[in-house]
């Protein structure tokens, strides 16, 4: 739910079902009975769009009104006595869900929102068992690609305009519109504009019905198998919060969650669709170190696990600082690490001795709204905790520049999709014919896993927990939603064990997040609030004022 | 732990099936004896009286209130009824059906690609058939599941369809026990 504010600065007091409530004057009913807990049923009422007033489903009984007063958009005033559960209320209740349901064509086997769908929970809640009309149902669109990620369904639809104001109030592109009058009205578009904007997927989720339904969701899986967890979208900077819907170790679905300080309840049709990397065929799933990988030994040499190849990166990378010094060794992190794996990428730039460390961070478009330019997750996060050029250290493009030159032995990359997409993929491999030993851990192939001599299997976000940064410095949690491929090590866990075999060749500590955090906290002035149990669902906002800085012993 | 214990009464249980249990023995013979002439004279006499089947050759006719193992109901064109909503896969409670819904041209929109239903698991409880809001999984008047390996226990769709004309006695059954018009 929102975040109330403690103290309204003009309070009045409701009486809403015997229950007495101190509200902010001005503030609908409705609003403040959801805030209480107290529920009414609603379709056309959402938080974050304008007052319509059109379903007539949350009317309730205000003491000396004469008649049935429609709580979304009856302001609260003091002393006002509600009455939300009396026979004339549920009466009038019975009635709209009986209209509402004239027409309605009851496919809910075969309907996405089945399960999540206001009409079914309000149908048993509220209406009556059987239909009383036997007159045929009206007929209209089915499966009609209203545009080109949503499906509509004109003969589920109620008419409670939430998508028709969702595309003139916070799209701004006005593409749906009630169309006809009376009985014949229905959703629809200009003939040439079909419903394509960069949110579109959003009226889907807000449709109480099932009939705007997501193209890439349709026929998919059945809601309720689904297991929803809380996560933050990977796609930019913005961080929106999400919930992954899981089934079978599988990602089915990425839904906006609220957080009025980041996305209200909105998410942008990219960052929703933008999952599939997770659990496509480009996947790396085992490590490869010049071409063995864990079922396939070369010649002399056995097959390897991933701990075996996380050992031999760190013997590469020991031979190169004693044959050439610590300068021929550069790492290259990704802002899709969370920001205990950063902290603990630089501590492996610093047991390297290196200062070649930088960051890369695609951009691409952007908007007013919530799509941000750069593309992904964790940007100021991993420059917080220090994934950039450390004292005489080069920047990304000095870094290729020296691996062209021959001054670079061995070079580290984390993310290499995103090194190719700002770098060119063809001027990145040029440069990379020079270095001795390229080392890439990504979570999805590329031409520079191609490429590489060491290919470490890297995590997706959906597996691993941690928290992420955004734009505007809230951390936020993510959370693991799948199990990681067989075998494979957290990006986090890869970092320490290298560290710890460069440093001194000792057995290496576990990589544990919470510890790593307080670590950060302790470290950073930043971060000292911030515990990963302590994000919570809606994260927490950077603290900007500089603390007393907590040296912690040994640095 | 047990919260009741109960006392057998061995004395009375000693007495009513006499020493050595003769007693006892004497009355299940007289049984399988009296049953082994009617069966005889019957057949002497041309007509058997018995309820012995010769099973497998012969099966009994099972009463539409029987429930046998689910299966699917086919339609008159040849494919399935169910639209793979799901809810007899929620409903079951050993967890022994599996759905892979797809979308089809059909007006029904989707299937189930695949349905599997694990019959060395289904506990014939026919809570998938009381969930199913098409008549498309009932309860059939089959039995005999009995393979040579666990993976040929495991009906898939295939095995599992039956024309909708010979269950018509079942469906009506399911309609008017569970009320729907």
């Amino acid at each position: 739910m929102s975040e109330r504010s403690v103290q309204p600065k003009n309070p009045v007091k409701v009486i809403i079902d015997g229950r007495e409530i101190v509200a902010e004057a001005g503030h609908t009913l409705l609003q403040v009975a959801l805030d209480n807990g107290i529920e009414i049923p609603h379709y056309c009422y959402h938080p974050k769009l304008s007052i319509d007033g059109s379903c007539r489903m949350c009317q309730v009984k205000i003491q000396r009104v004469p008649k049935l007063a429609i709580s979304c958009n009856t302001p609260v005033t003091d002393g006002m006595v509600v009455d939300t559960q009396s026979a004339e209320v549920a009466e009038a209740r019975r009635g709209v869900m009986e209209l509402l349901l004239i027409n309605h064509p009851l496919d809910c086997p075969i309907c996405d929102k089945a399960g999540e769908c206001y009409l079914q929970d309000y149908s048993f809640g509220y209406g009556r068992q059987h239909a009383r009309t036997t007159s045929p149902r009206r007929k209209g669109l089915k499966r009609h690609p209203i545009g080109p990620r949503v499906v509509f369904d004109e003969e589920r639809c109620i008419l409670c305009r939430r998508c028709v104001r969702f595309t003139q109030e916070i799209s701004k592109t006005g593409e749906l519109g009630v169309l006809g009058i009376g009985d014949r009205s229905h959703i629809g578009t200009a003939p040439d504009r079909p419903l394509d904007n960069a949110y579109s997927v959003c009226t889907a989720d807000i449709c109480p019905v099932g009939a705007l339904l997501s193209a890439d969701f349709h026929h998919k899986r059945r809601v309720w198998f689904l297991e929803e967890v809380e996560s933050v979208c990977p796609g930019c900077a913005n961080g929106c919060n999400v919930k992954l819907g899981m089934f079978r170790n599988e990602i089915q679905r990425l839904v906006p969650r609220r957080n009025d300080a980041v996305n209200d309840t909105w998410m942008c049709d990219h960052g929703r669709l933008n999952y599939h990397f997770a659990q496509d065929e480009t996947r790396v799933r085992v490590p490869r170190v010049d071409g063995v990988t864990p079922e396939r030994g070369n010649g002399s040499r056995p097959a390897i696990d991933a701990a075996a190849a996380v050992e031999e990166v760190a013997r590469r990378i020991r031979g190169a600082i004693d044959t050439h010094g610590a300068g021929a060794v550069a790492l290259i992190g990704s802002a899709h690490l969370t920001n205990e794996e950063c902290y603990r990428l630089v501590g492996l730039r610093d047991a390297i001795g290196t200062p070649h460390l930088d960051l890369v961070v695609p951009l691409g478009d952007t908007d007013d709204f919530l799509i941000k330019a750069e593309k992904a997750a964790n940007a100021r996060g991993a420059r917080d905790v220090g994934v950039q050029p450390g004292a005489g250290g080069k920047a990304a493009a000095d870094i290729l520049a020296a691996c062209a030159a021959g001054e670079i032995k061995v070079l580290y990359v984390v993310g290499s999709a995103d090194l190719l997409a700002v770098h060119g993929e063809e001027s990145v491999l040029r440069a990379l014919a020079e270095v001795e030993t390229v080392i890439a851990q990504d979570a999805n192939r590329s031409a520079l896993t191609d490429r590489a001599d060491i290919v470490l299997p890297g995590l997706t976000w959906a597996e691993k927990d941690g928290s992420f940064t955004n734009h505007a410095g809230r951390v936020q949690r993510i959370r693991q939603a799948m199990t990681p491929p067989e075998g494979a090590l957290t990006d986090g866990e890869v970092f320490v064990r290298v560290a710890a075999w460069v440093q001194d060749g000792t057995a290496p500590a576990a990589f544990d997040v919470r510890a790593t955090l307080a670590e950060i906290a302790m470290t950073l002035p930043a971060y000292r609030d911030v515990t990963l149990d302590g994000l919570g669902s809606h994260g927490l906002e950077q603290r900007t004022t500089t603390g007393p800085q907590i040296v912690t012993p040994g640095g | 732990m047990a919260s009741r214990v109960v006392k057998v009464d061995r004395a009375g249980v000693q007495k009513a099936t006499g020493p050595l249990a003769i007693r006892a023995l004497a009355k299940g013979l007289a049984v399988t004896n009296r049953h082994f002439f009617r069966n005889l004279f019957g057949w002497l006499r041309g007509k058997p009286t018995v309820a012995t089947v010769m099973f497998p050759e012969e099966d009994v006719k099972k009463p539409p209130a029987f429930r046998g193992m689910p299966v699917l109901v086919q339609m008159e064109n040849g494919k399935e009824r169910c639209v793979a909503c799901g809810l007899c896969e929620w409903a079951c409670p050993v967890d022994c059906i599996l759905i892979e819904p797809a979308e089809t041209d059909d007006a029904i929109e989707r299937y189930p690609k695949v349905f599997d239903i694990d019959m060395g698991r289904c506990m014939y409880c026919g809570l998938c058939e009381e969930a199913c809001p098409e008549e498309a999984i009932v309860m059939s008047d089959r039995v005999e599941i009995s393979a040579f390996s666990r993976e040929a226990i495991l009906w898939h769709k295939e095995n599992l369809l039956i024309p909708v004309d010979r269950l018509p006695q079942r469906l009506d059954y399911i309609r008017l026990g569970y009320g729907r018009r």
